[in-house]
């Protein structure tokens, strides 16, 4: 799944250690779900969803 | 899993306490056969203790699963063990057909314990690479 999360990250300046510790998960998880390795459940995308003040769909969507 | 969550660094202490444990069972085991060749229920007593704590790790693992909120970290880890189990049902099969028809040595079960947490140990930091 694709996903937008670098370039909001980039937009709030933030580093992956940094979203990483505001969704209390690793720094290897932001990786993981920014490079499109690792689709994150729905209660952490609703997670990212709050955090970046985005519905999920704007943050994510289903393109292969 | 090689992630520095509270839950990992509690598994780190219960999975080094659990298996000091299961070292000097062993040790206590293989002395008192050693020594003092016990017989009837004691025999099968010694016999059982390293087993438990043995069995303990699984346990100390089954916790981690439980007690990781970082649901990544928690499929990095239950991958490990997937490869654990598989490699250890590779390993075996292939060694009892060829015990069963090539008549190579026979394969004590207590190794695949050992098997066991070689592929969890050897497959953590290859599946840590991977999503690095």
């Amino acid at each position: 799944m694709k996903n937008r999360l670098r370039v909001l990250r980039a937009e709030r300046g933030w580093s992956q250690a940094e979203l990483a510790d505001r969704l209390e998960v690793s720094r290897q998880s932001v990786n993981a779900i920014e490079t499109g390795k690792y689709d994150p459940s729905l209660p952490l995308a609703f997670r990212l969803a709050r955090l970046f003040g985005a519905p999920i769909e704007a943050i994510f969507t289903d393109e292969a | 899993m090689i992630c520095k969550s509270a839950a990992a660094r509690r598994y780190y202490v219960r999975f080094a306490v659990t298996m000091t444990l299961y070292v000097i069972a062993l040790c206590v085991t293989v002395e008192a056969f050693v020594r003092w060749h016990p017989r009837g229920a004691l025999a099968y007593l010694l016999a059982l203790m390293p087993a438990i704590p043995a069995i303990g790790l699984l346990a100390v693992f089954g916790l981690y699963l439980a007690e990781e909120k970082d649901e990544f970290q928690r499929m990095l880890g239950v991958q490990s063990m997937l490869w654990g189990i598989g490699g250890t049902l590779s390993v075996t099969t292939i060694w009892g057909f060829l015990q069963s028809f090539a008549r190579i040595p026979h394969f004590q079960p207590i190794w695949t314990f050992v098997l066991f947490w070689g592929f969890v140990g050897i497959s953590t930091p290859l599946l840590q690479r991977r999503y690095r």
